[in-house]
């Protein structure tokens, strides 16, 4: 062999060393599944997360792996969601989404995986219908409903009995004969808050107040509707006298921070705080009674709930990565997997796994869930995120009575994409 | 007729300045450009956008919410480039002068600017809390009454600002290098002549440093303009959109996926910063007597 044939040689050996693990890499390229995950860090559902998405990894080792990103600030997080949206880009191979007005518009986008055609038989049996009825937007399933919750009072009656209160109120007369006890004993009857983008407890407090109002459709009516403004009465009565000094600008972590250090004895939040290791380490915590407010208004027995967490996909045009995230998503929603996370975290889930909590305060709310007879959405649900907004920037304005009932509800009246 | 001669290197310059000019115009110019073209769309983040004119420009202005943002920015502004940058210089002449332990203290001033916004805004809101924390536990030791400083529309903005303005260091450091720079003979001949401490700063040290102070200004009023961070973490813009921020106002509208609004916001807000830095640079001037150079 000559020595330009022998350089030949070498050249085209080297050349294919080079080239043969690319194409065997190709042929086994591991495909992976980016999560922005808010279920991460003290979540409750933080730890059975992990272990599903392990197994998974573990079960489809070298084919799919799934990469949680923690993102820890749910605010943050929702920021993140909308911009790369508008940026053209889904935020990742599978994120999570509260549907609500404003979030729907998400579904205009051509980012997101449409799960109609997936979203069928034994698959889509384990799902609730209603749950899923909500998530389908003019025709379109761009996200599978995943976390639910009811929204009820939490009341700490160890606090209440020490006040002198030995049940749970059940009338607006009780109501308030029971917070003025609590007051007289020294302590903060309720936690309030004002701040973040959509002053969450208060939000709560008020959307059960309008509903009890209004009934189970009130937000289809103008905000200026008595309803609204007989619920931003007793708001203002609440802030006023039966919160927290700091209640008007205070965030989540203050509000339930007051509740979990036993300074208050009622807070507001859905199931997925009874997983919280904070909580579960409080003396008070087995005397914690989960119950609807009394109805204020003529409308009894309304319980507000919310599709929490909804799950959508970035859509692909490339079919092994559109296979891979339904296996995933239909391994994250399998009945074996929705009762571990409702075990563990308390959460509730669009899924019927057939879980029957053992855990007392978990048992409280499925069996507020169970007993209630109409369901309402809470004021972000319905109303998107401007408007909620609004209601936060002008409660503190109310509790501070910079604006009267009337004009706080015009204020929000204004914002509400109608 | 003679032919002009180019510059033979101009290749050169042009290949050296390319660069700086891609990223110039990938990062500046082109989203200048698109914020102005949204700004006159209707458009919610996704689909399609539809011409609009200058109807989100309208609607802000004529929300009262948004006046108070831009109200809010020139009070920033104000605060920052005639409260900050006077009491750093303050620091900056003093330390000038050499007392004992100026670099101890150099570095102390400076030490919260390497320190996160995002941390420093924490330790704020907690020592603003209205029932435990630190600045109304000092004022009941002195039986004075504590507020909700963050929770009242009638003190949050002044609560945020004053923290704000504490952070001296990043301008005192600027103008204690050029008060260090200036030429120790001028102070000589000036005790030669009799001059006492508070006439060499005056008549020496300050009109020296003229065009570091009028640097300083400007950029701390430009900052004031495009205020955002404290604000947003410690009050959300909040009570009753009391400490609200063009900034957090063009936040809020991409929050609610107002997009065509946010960046006709956006616009308002360069304009605005412009007016103010044009502004301030005419009324104070640029004269530099250590440069030698007028403006």
């Amino acid at each position: 062999m000559t020595v330009k044939a022998s350089s030949r040689v070498i050249a085209i050996a080297v050349l294919a060393l080079l080239l043969v693990p690319s194409f065997m890499s190709a042929q086994t390229k591991e495909l992976v599944l980016k999560w922005p995950c808010i279920w991460v860090g003290k979540d409750s559902k933080a730890p059975a997360i992990t272990e599903i998405v392990d197994a998974f990894n573990a079960a489809n080792a070298g084919k799919i792996k799934v990469e949680i990103e923690p993102q820890p600030d749910y605010n943050a997080y929702e920021q993140k969601v909308r911009t790369s949206i508008a940026a053209g880009q889904a935020p990742g191979s599978i994120f999570t989404v509260k549907l609500n007005a404003t979030t729907k518009e998400f579904y205009n986008s051509n980012l997101l995986m449409d799960f109609s055609a997936d979203l069928v038989g034994v698959w889509k049996a384990s799902f609730d219908s209603n749950a899923v009825a909500q998530s389908t937007i003019n025709k379109k399933l761009k996200t599978l409903p995943f976390e639910t919750g009811v929204l009820p009072i939490w009341y700490n009656t160890d606090m209440l009995k020490k006040a002198g209160v030995t049940s749970i109120p059940t009338t607006p007369n009780e109501f308030w004969a029971a917070m003025d006890k609590l007051k007289a004993s020294g302590v903060y009857p309720m936690s309030q808050m004002s701040g973040d983008t959509n002053a969450w407890t208060s939000m709560i407090w008020f959307s059960h107040f309008a509903v009890s109002f209004g009934g189970a459709d009130v937000w289809s009516k103008p905000f200026t509707d008595k309803a609204f403004v007989e619920s931003a009465k007793l708001m203002k009565r609440i802030f006023e006298t039966y919160t927290t000094p700091d209640a008007v600008g205070a965030g989540a972590g203050v509000s339930g921070g007051h509740f979990l250090a036993g300074r208050t004895a009622l807070f507001s939040n859905g199931p997925w705080y009874a997983g919280r290791a904070d909580l579960r380490a409080t003396p008070f915590f087995n005397t914690i009674v989960i119950a609807l407010p009394p109805s204020m208004g003529p409308n009894k027995g309304i319980s507000v709930s919310r599709l929490q967490a909804n799950i959508a996909a970035g859509e692909t045009t490339d079919k092994a990565l559109r296979t891979a995230i339904i296996a995933f998503l239909q391994y994250l929603t399998s009945t074996d997997n929705i009762r571990k996370l409702a075990a563990s975290s308390g959460a509730m889930f669009a899924v019927n796994s057939g879980y029957i909590p053992l855990d007392p305060l978990q048992k409280q709310f499925y069996d507020l869930v169970a007993s209630s007879k109409t369901t309402a959405n809470d004021l972000e649900v319905a109303l998107g995120a401007e408007a909620t907004l609004e209601f936060a920037q002008q409660l503190g304005a109310l509790a501070l009575s910079k604006v009267t009932p009337e004009e706080f509800c015009a204020l929000v009246e204004k914002r509400i994409d109608r | 007729m003679m032919k002009k001669r180019g510059n033979p290197n101009g290749w050169k310059i042009a290949l050296f300045l390319a660069p700086v000019l891609l990223l110039f115009g990938a990062f500046f110019l082109y989203p200048i450009i698109f914020t102005a073209w949204t700004s006159l769309m209707k458009w919610r983040g996704i689909g399609t956008m539809s011409f609009n004119w200058f109807q989100n420009y309208a609607k802000l202005l004529s929300d009262e919410t948004f006046r108070l943002s831009i109200r809010n920015n020139v009070i920033w502004a104000l605060a920052l480039g005639f409260i900050q940058v006077p009491l750093a210089a303050l620091a900056a002449l003093i330390l000038a002068r050499g007392p004992r332990g100026w670099r101890l203290l150099r570095t102390l001033y400076y030490l919260p600017n390497v320190i996160s916004t995002v941390a420093l805004a924490m330790v704020w809101v907690a020592m603003y809390n209205a029932q435990y924390g630190a600045i109304n536990g000092i004022l009941k030791a002195f039986g004075l009454q504590g507020r909700n400083w963050l929770g009242d529309p009638s003190t949050a903005l002044a609560a945020i600002a004053g923290q704000s303005v504490l952070y001296i260091g990043y301008f005192m450091i600027v103008i204690l290098a050029g008060a260090m720079n200036i030429p120790l003979e001028l102070y000589e001949a000036a005790k030669i002549d009799g001059a006492n401490v508070l006439q060499e700063e005056m008549r020496i040290t300050l009109p020296m440093l003229r065009g570091t102070l009028v640097t300083s200004v400007t950029l701390a009023m430009a900052y004031g303009m495009r205020h955002f961070e404290a604000t947003f973490l410690m009050t959300g813009g909040g009570p009753a959109y009391a400490s609200s921020t063009m900034g957090i106002a063009l936040f809020l509208k991409m929050d609610a996926l107002r997009y065509g609004e946010a960046s006709a916001a956006g616009m308002i807000l360069i304009l605005l910063g412009t007016l103010v830095i044009v502004l301030i640079r005419r009324l104070l001037g640029r004269d530099d007597p250590m440069s030698g150079t007028t403006g």
